[in-house]
């Protein structure tokens, strides 16, 4: 933006020579009577010409400007609200006043605004007297002026204990005003204008405003829009509606990874987005190393030591540690650190136990363990069972923001709140069937939930409820996991049994692409965290995926890595986009 | 048996529900969970191994294709069941009786007496609210 919101010291309409026929009766913008060249517009026809006005005016094309009013036989701002604003801004305050009972008969509510309008003048033409030092001056505006009005006594009290404040810094962060000057008298003119129909005078940048509001209206509806989180209007071309390429989205396999020799189950970036860990049936973990401008991963090395499969990984926030479970019948679980080789914590603490799931706290100084035989425990790094708490089923785990609550689903088809510290628990949803998995947005307020032969649901943690459907997904039969991903995490993609990965916006129940290259079902997804270009999936093909944007959207410059160990194809899978 | 199942038999993560309760019946060839104790509606059945069980509700189950079949007690429309996880066959479902006193079956499970194992569950923390 190259100007403040709130500064536009245009002087709109300045003077009564703008315009033709200064008649204070007349209405505005009613352009029939003037000899005007151009026929009798329309309502709305008026409208642009006065926004475009007020445009030209506010970035100095006035000349233009007074021209298109005189043309069009339009005004941009009635006379007595023009004069009054000029008034307010060159700090006249008792001419602003009696512009005031001139403008009184075009207000809708034009005594109780009126009192307010005043009241905002007067406690302006106070403060600045207070800066100036005028103090006595000040005083009279208070007890003539001011008091008099019964208006707003609160305030009336409050602005009197300013008259004890020497400084003039200290009266400007204790009234918490501007000072003196332009930047003040446009803010106070804003507030005025709050009283003033828009027939009589135009809000401040009416047009940008409005461009913005098409800007933010065309960003939602673009199914596909991955780019920065804060644009303004200033980055968007407003000659044509905003749409992201389809292509820019992860639609295209940039990589498959046959290193697996058995089904993969889980995969998961590092919280740096510079590694991915992938879990597999052959109880071996991989860690890969992200190349950030290719987008594509070298393999770094292989994890062994287990013996029952690896069916679900937790990075620590840090991301020097990560946690690895297995599938059902497996009692233990390690800690890794990932930069020292082969250091490892191996946690087993009953035979029969059944440790499925697991989630670090935020802290990255203990985590959460359990499964579904009713183990449920907080341990340290060391592997010390710290807490335990008896008799919940436990299937997923996630850690909330505030350090202390973990979220549990359970085999009751609940997700619960238990804080070991307090010892309390309690419901925050019910689902109709299982809950495979979930995982919880960065915000902590959305969860995403594979439940079984449902689909992947939407809940909202704090208002607990259901937000949305996915439609689409086939699951039910195995142990799906879904993630979100994205600028804003604005997107979800989820793993499948028909062998594809489904990818939603947030906001539509259908799904905006379709992603096809696996053979088998799609265990799990994961959405790089940092390069959000990317995105990974495992299945019971053996093999890893790794998707990214059509060709010409990588970085220039950049060669897809060719070794022995990958290959990288992009014929065998198809792309494909509903419209929605 | 059609291909999918045989595809499932061997591949993936099978998800596997628990439906708790404090006497559990499991697939005796594997250990997973089937149902309790409460679910049962009768001991007094028989299979092809001997005696057999009535349950209301049974869960990690496959089922097979409907089958015409013809019983003591009837003419029923039935589909064979096994573990969802290692999928030895453990019994049927009634999925329709033709004689209106036999209805009381339909979606209720057969589980074979000699297939499944019994064990204790756990005292589970429901929650008060």
């Amino acid at each position: 933006m190259h100007q403040q919101a709130n500064g536009c010291p245009q002087h709109n309409g300045a003077t009564n020579e703008d315009y033709e026929t200064p008649s204070s009766s007349q209405q505005n913008g009613n352009a029939a009577e003037h000899k005007s060249p151009v026929p009798a517009m329309g309502k709305t026809d008026q409208d642009i010409v006065r926004l475009i006005g007020q445009h030209l005016k506010t970035i100095g094309l006035n000349r233009t400007a007074e021209l298109l009013m005189k043309e069009s036989g339009c005004r941009l701002d009635h006379p007595a609200a023009a004069k009054f604003r000029q008034h307010v801004i060159d700090g006249e305050w008792s001419k602003a006043e009696n512009d005031l009972n001139e403008l009184k008969q075009l207000l809708d509510n034009s005594n109780q605004s009126l009192s307010e309008m005043k009241f905002l003048i007067l406690e302006q033409k106070y403060l600045e007297f207070l800066e100036d030092g005028r103090a006595l001056d000040a005083l009279h505006v208070l007890r003539n002026e001011l008091t008099p009005l019964q208006h707003n006594i609160e305030r009336v009290h409050v602005l009197s204990s300013y008259i004890m404040i020497s400084g003039r810094e200290e009266l400007m962060n204790r009234a918490r005003w501007h000072g003196k000057g332009v930047a003040s008298r446009t803010k106070l003119m804003e507030k005025l204008q709050k009283f003033l129909p828009p027939s009589i005078m135009l809000p401040p940048r009416r047009l940008y405003t409005l461009l913005s509001q098409a800007v933010e209206l065309q960003k939602d509806k673009c199914p596909f829009h991955n780019t920065t989180v804060e644009e303004g209007i200033d980055d968007f071309n407003l000659l044509i509606d905003h749409y992201c390429p389809k292509e820019q989205f992860p639609c295209e396999t940039i990589q498959v990874l046959n290193d697996h020799c058995d089904e993969v189950w889980f995969c998961k970036f590092s919280p740096d987005g510079l590694k991915l860990a992938t879990g597999s049936k052959d109880s071996s973990i991989m860690i890969w190393d992200v190349d950030p401008e290719t987008l594509t991963c070298r393999h770094r090395k292989t994890l062994d030591g287990h013996t029952y499969g690896a069916a679900y990984l937790s990075w620590s926030p840090d991301g020097a540690h990560l946690l690895v479970c297995g599938p059902e019948d497996c009692p233990e679980l390690f800690i890794w650190n990932i930069d020292a080789d082969d250091q490892r914590v191996k946690i087993s603490h009953s035979p029969e136990d059944s440790l499925t799931s697991c989630a670090w706290h935020c802290n990255g100084k203990k985590f959460v363990t359990g499964g579904m035989r009713g183990q449920f425990y907080q341990c340290d790094l060391e592997g010390t069972v710290l807490d335990s708490w008896e008799g919940v089923r436990v299937q997923g785990l996630w850690c909330r923001s505030d350090g202390k609550t973990v979220l549990a689903s359970d085999t009751h088809h609940r997700i619960r709140a238990y804080n070991f510290d307090e010892l309390s628990d309690s419901n925050v949803l019910q689902a109709d069937y299982s809950i495979m998995t979930f995982s919880v947005n960065k915000a902590d307020r959305l969860a995403l939930l594979n439940v079984a032969t449902q689909g992947v649901h939407l809940w909202d943690l704090e208002d607990k409820c259901l937000v949305r459907r996915f439609q689409g997904v086939t699951q039910g039969h195995f142990t799906i996991h879904s993630c979100f991903g994205g600028k804003n995490e604005d997107f979800i993609a989820s793993g499948s049994e028909d062998n594809k990965i489904y990818i939603w916006h947030i906001k539509r129940e259908k799904p905006i692409a379709v992603l096809q290259g696996h053979t088998r079902t799609v265990n799990a997804v994961a959405w790089n965290p940092v390069y959000q270009q990317m995105l990974a999936s495992v299945s019971d093909d053996g093999t890893v995926r790794i998707w990214g944007p059509a060709e010409k959207y990588r970085k220039p410059g950049t060669v897809v890595a060719h070794n022995g160990e990958c290959s990288s194809t992009t014929n065998n899978n198809e792309w494909s986009a509903m419209n929605s | 048996m059609d291909k999918i199942t045989l595809q499932w038999i061997k591949m993936g993560r099978i998800f596997l529900e628990h439906i708790g309760g404090s006497k559990l019946f499991s697939c005796a060839s594997c250990d997973t969970i089937l149902t309790n104790r409460s679910e049962l509606i009768s001991t007094r059945f028989t299979g092809a191994t001997g005696r057999a069980f009535l349950f209301n509700k049974v869960v990690n189950l496959n089922y097979s294709e409907v089958q015409d079949r013809v019983m003591l007690t009837g003419r029923h429309m039935v589909r064979d069941v096994s573990c969802k996880n290692c999928d030895t066959k453990l019994g049927w479902i009634y999925e329709f009786a033709t004689e209106d006193n036999q209805r009381y079956k339909e979606g209720r499970v057969i589980l074979e007496r000699a297939l499944v194992s019994e064990s204790d569950g756990i005292d589970e923390h429901m929650g008060d609210d």
